[in-house]
Formats: C-alpha cells, structure tokens, sequence
C-alpha cells in the first residue's frame, strides 16, 4: 500500500476524532511538553566559565556525590514504600468489602472514600496538623494507651508523614483495586469455596492472583503519587525531614537555583518513569496474550 | 450586537489598557505587600500623599521577589516609579542598575533619619522607612525571668521548647542565625559558630520550623517558649490573645531593612522624590509603629509609651540594632543555605 495514501486515508477516517483531540493535546503540549522540555535544557545548562552558557552535567554531578541530597532521595523512596505497602493494606480489605456488599452499601462506602479527596489536600494537611501536634487527638490518644510519652511527638516525624500521606492517597489504592474485583464477581471466590478452599485461601489462591492489575496499578499510581507529593511532607515533616519535592522547592525559591532544582526534578521524573514503563509493558505483553 | 467593529474596537481599548503609559506627570505607579500592610500603608502614606499634592497613586500589589523580576523584566522600559522591597532585595536591585541613586539634598526629611537609614542612598538603595527588629520573642507565662541575651536560647531548662526558624526559607531566620554566630564568636566571613551553635541547640531538643504561621502555632499549642524572630509577629501573636513578648538582648536585636527606592529610568523622578520623601516623615514612621509594631527610623517619630515599648524606639536603643552588610548576604546566601540544610537535615 502506498504511504501517503495511507495517510490520507488515515486522515479522512480519523478527521472527528483527531478534531475532538485537539484541544486537549493543544492544552499537554503548552503546559507539559513545553515545560518539562525547557526543564531539561536548564538541567543541562552550566555556566562555561567566562559568562556564557554551555552544556554539561555538573548539576547531575552535584547530586550524586553528595551525602545530603542522597539521603534525601533515600528518605523519600523508603516512605513511598512504606505508603504504598500500607495503602495496599488498608486498601484491599476495604475494596474487597466494598465490592461485596449490596450496591447501596458500596455508594455509601465509596462516598466515604472519596470524601476527602472534595477537600484541598492542604487543607487536610493542616487538619493533619492540629490531630498529629502536641496536645493534639492523636497524641493524646496514644498517652493515654500508654504507647508513648508527653515528649513523644508525631508532628515533625517520619511516622507522622506517612500517616497523613496514607490517608491522602488511600482512595487512589482502594477505588483501582475495587474496580478490578467488581469485574472478578464473586463467583470464582464460592467456588473455590463450594470446593472446599477455606475463607482465606480462597481469597489467597483465587482473588488476589486475579486482582493483581489493580493491585499493581494501584501500588503505581500511590507510589508515584507519594514520591513527588510536596505539601503534606513538607508541612508534617517539616524542614528537618526534607524529601525530594521539597528539596526541589528550596533550590527555587531559597536558593534561587533553577539549574540544580530542574536536575533534580529530572531525576524525580526519571525515578517515575523507571517505575511505570516497565508496567505498562509488562500490561500490553498480557493483553496481547489474553487477545490470542 | 457584536459585529466585527466592535470587536476591532474592543481590541484596541484593550491594547491601548495594556500599553499604559501615557505617563501622566500626576501619576505614580509603586507596589505594596497586599492585604493589612498595604492598608496601613494608604492610611499612612499614599492617600495622604494624594490628597496633599493633587496627584494619582497607582498602587500594584507585588511582594520583593516578584518586583525585583517585573523590575528585570521590565529594564528597558520601566512601569513603576517607586517600588518597596523587604529581605534586602534592593541591594540587588541597586547592583544591577534598577534603582536611581537618591542625593541627601532631594529628601527634605534625611536630617531626621537614622544615619544607618540612609546609608546607601548615593548607591541606589533606597531609605528605610522602617526596620523589622529581630530579637527574642518568649512566652512570659513559661520563660522566667525574661531572657536578657542571645546565649539564653541555650538555657537547658527550655531546651525542648525552643523554636527556631529555617534560615534557608525565611529571611528573619537568615538573620537570626548570623545574630547567633556573631554573638557566639563568629563573623559575617565565617558563620560555623553560629551553626556550632544552633547545632547544640537541635541536639537538646529545638524544633525548626519555615513559615510564621508555625510560630504562631507552636506558641498557641504550648510547645514553644522562646524563639528567635521579628518584633512585628510579637505583635501579631500577642493580639492573637498569646502570653508573648518580644525582648531586645544585650547583644543588639539585628534590623531587617523595608526600603522605598527610586526606579531607574523614569521620566517623573521629581515627584517619586516627593513620595520617598513623604514615606519617611516622622508621622508615618510613627504610624507604622502603632499600627504593626515595625521600628521608625525617623528620629522624630512621636510615640505614645505603650507602642514605644514594644518597638525598638529612641536613639540609644537604636543604637543597639545590629545590620549586616547585603551584599555579603546577597553573595553567600546560596552556600550557607546548603551549610543550614546539612545542619538541621536529621
């Protein structure tokens, strides 16, 4: 077949829909491609020495031989794990159950869910703040069990980020997973059940084996999430516990180093895509096989 | 009905809105910091300025940093007359030629300033109409007998309850550090005792924290006691109902500079001139005081007792405001943010 009427053709039958996208891909390239595009040119932008401008990676550099900047990138992949593990959890049980219940049970816990996520993100941060402070629920709530102390703090710790950040991103988990169990049904479980597989093996050997896409999707969309989330780190962390988002933040506006915040935000990107090419590959290979 | 005519003349008015300056010789244009401060500032300044000398104020809502880069942005055809800078910013822009230098004879009011006011007005930077007083604020319900120096902040029977302020995000915790390294040994050329110093205080237990909204929670919910930060935010947290004070140590509180300058390459300088002058009269520099508690720089500032003692007022205790060279900070900034950062990082 020959090309250019291939393309033409291709034209003719797609004219609505590629109409239809226009604008939104219009919108990406403006405010993404552009963007992300002139952040990788500033990452790459060393001054030469006599005034003028060439290209390098001592920006990179600065980063990788650094103790402090390692340790921050440390800090925030370990508590992206910690999230996720967390969220999925928490999460799955939830979906599970909420996939079982009656359909008006199910709105009822999906409006639950997802609640929170109607309220600003910083707004639950400083919600956050005042439960997770001294003198705060929280704290209080565990003196009283006699599981910590007056000087224990939750406000400017690690345990005190990931208990805001699981609560922030739990809906993402929970409502990924959910959608793949309600296509599983419940039917595949009674049988395991019928053929005498206890409660917990059935879900073990049946249910997660075939929710493993949402599950994984679920883990991805929570971890990327959590690895470039700024506000809830930053504001229940606190200056002592930096992440890399915020380090991002303090080299732009502390700093006034745009050069050094757009290497890191590179990696930030890099360590993003790291995690989700590999799944959608590994997605498409399935669907491929599940189509023959 | 919308024909094209219209619109066509839409379009023009709309064009000739966005290429505004027909400068008229009675307009100014200056920036103000937004919100109850640029209130207190048309009380004080621009509606009086208007109404004395028949002119318009067109006042555009920018913080520093913004102005500074609609200033850059803007060199070869400058849109304000005056601008306001916090944070030392003016003395970048004076360095990079975005301010015109002011002579003592132009402002009718120089005689009455502070001599450290107008220092660097032949260089482009313009007075300060005020200054922010960085000293000790504390809790007088849990901190007694007052704190009297900077080396209290030491004190081990407040150890866990004191606060401190990201140097690396906040120009008073800038400040505040190079306070503490000048009284625990250090210089502006060498500010490892200042972080020796800090350091001893996380090890015993000090919070840091980056934003002033912090401050004013750590100290409503009892966890803060004594923190290093400015004499204005006292004033906020003590109209917030808190037991708080702020005190002048022994050593000097150190003066945050808030200047009015001259924009380079403006046709009306002569009555920018005027408004600079009118800034730092001894009325509004004592109205600043009633009204958010910033120290005049006018010595002629009347004050009633009540504000005089909670800003830094009279020229003994003026004397006593320690400043820094800007340009020394402007230079190394950068490099003792990344010192702070590896400091306080756990």
């Amino acid at each position: 077949m020959n090309g250019s009427r291939n393309a033409t053709s291709v034209l003719r039958h797609h004219r609505e829909p590629l109409l239809l996208l226009s604008p939104g891909v219009a919108v990406l390239v403006l405010a993404f491609f552009l963007p992300v595009m002139q952040m990788l040119v500033l990452s790459v932008q060393v001054d030469d020495g006599a005034g003028g401008i060439a290209f390098g990676w001592r920006h990179f550099a600065k980063f990788f031989v650094d103790d402090y900047y390692l340790g921050v990138s440390a800090r925030t992949f370990r508590l992206a794990a910690l999230i996720t593990f967390i969220c999925f959890l928490l999460g799955f049980p939830l979906a599970w159950v909420m996939a079982r219940v009656p359909a008006r049970w199910r709105m009822f816990l999906i409006l639950l869910v997802v609640l929170p996520l109607m309220t600003s993100v910083v707004i639950r941060t400083f919600g956050w703040l005042v439960v997770l402070g001294s003198g705060g629920l929280l704290s209080d709530f565990l003196e009283l069990l006699g599981i910590t102390d007056r000087t224990t703090k939750l406000m400017h710790t690690e345990s005190g980020i990931v208990i805001a950040m699981v609560q922030v991103l739990l809906p993402f988990m929970t409502l990924t997973i959910l959608g793949v169990l309600q296509r599983i049904g419940a039917e595949l479980e009674q049988a395991a059940r019928t053929m005498g597989a206890g409660f917990w093996r059935a879900i073990a050997t049946v249910t997660l084996p075939l929710s493993l896409p949402g599950i994984v999707s679920g883990c991805l969309i929570v971890f990327a999430l959590s690895i470039s989330s700024f506000i809830t780190p930053t504001l229940v962390g606190g200056v002592r516990l930096p992440v890399l988002a915020g380090s991002i933040y303090s080299s732009v506006t502390g700093s006034f180093d745009w050069h050094f915040a757009a290497a890191q935000s590179v990696l930030l990107l890099v360590a993003t895509l790291a995690v989700i090419l590999p799944y959608a590959m590994l997605m498409r290979r399935r669907d491929a096989k599940a189509a023959r | 009905m919308f024909t094209r005519r219209t619109f066509t003349a839409a379009l023009a008015a709309g064009a000739a809105l966005m290429a505004v300056p027909a400068v008229a010789a009675d307009t100014l244009v200056i920036n103000s910091f937004g919100g109850s401060y640029e209130k207190t500032h048309r009380d004080l300044v621009i509606t009086p300025f208007e109404e004395k000398y028949g002119v318009t104020v067109k006042v555009v809502t920018a913080y520093s940093a913004d102005t500074l880069a609609q200033l850059r942005a803007q060199k070869e055809n400058p849109q304000f007359d005056v601008v306001h800078f916090s944070g030392g910013l003016e003395t970048v822009a004076a360095a990079e030629g975005l301010l015109a230098p002011i002579k003592p004879e132009a402002l009718a009011n120089y005689g009455q300033m502070y001599p450290f006011a107008v220092a660097d007005i032949g260089k482009g930077v313009g007075p300060m109409y005020k200054v922010a007083a960085i000293g000790l604020l504390y809790n007088t319900e849990q901190v007694s007998p007052a704190p009297t120096s900077w080396m209290d902040l030491a004190n081990p029977a407040y150890a866990k309850n004191v606060l401190l302020t990201d140097a690396a995000a906040n120009t008073y915790g800038m400040l505040g550090l190079l306070m503490m390294n000048q009284v625990a040994g250090g210089s502006i050329d060498d500010i490892q005792p200042g972080l020796d110093f800090v350091s001893k205080l996380l090890k015993a237990g000090a919070t840091v924290v980056s934003k002033s909204p912090e401050i004013q929670q750590n100290f409503a919910q009892g966890s803060a006691w004594i923190a290093p930060y400015a004499q204005d935010y006292a004033f906020t947290l003590t109209k917030a109902g808190l037991p708080v004070k702020f005190v002048q140590p022994k050593e000097g509180a150190v003066f945050a500079p808030i200047t009015v300058n001259l924009v380079a390459g403006r046709p009306n300088n002569d009555l920018a001139l005027k408004f600079i002058d009118f800034s730092i009269r001894a009325e509004a520099s004592a109205g600043w005081a009633e009204a958010l508690r910033y120290s005049p720089t006018n010595k002629e500032a009347k004050l009633a007792d009540d504000v005089a003692s909670q800003v830094i007022y009279g020229e003994a205790a003026a004397k006593n405001l320690v400043g820094f060279d800007p340009i020394k900070i402007g230079d190394d900034r950068a490099k003792w943010n990344e010192a702070w950062k590896r400091l306080v990082a756990q």
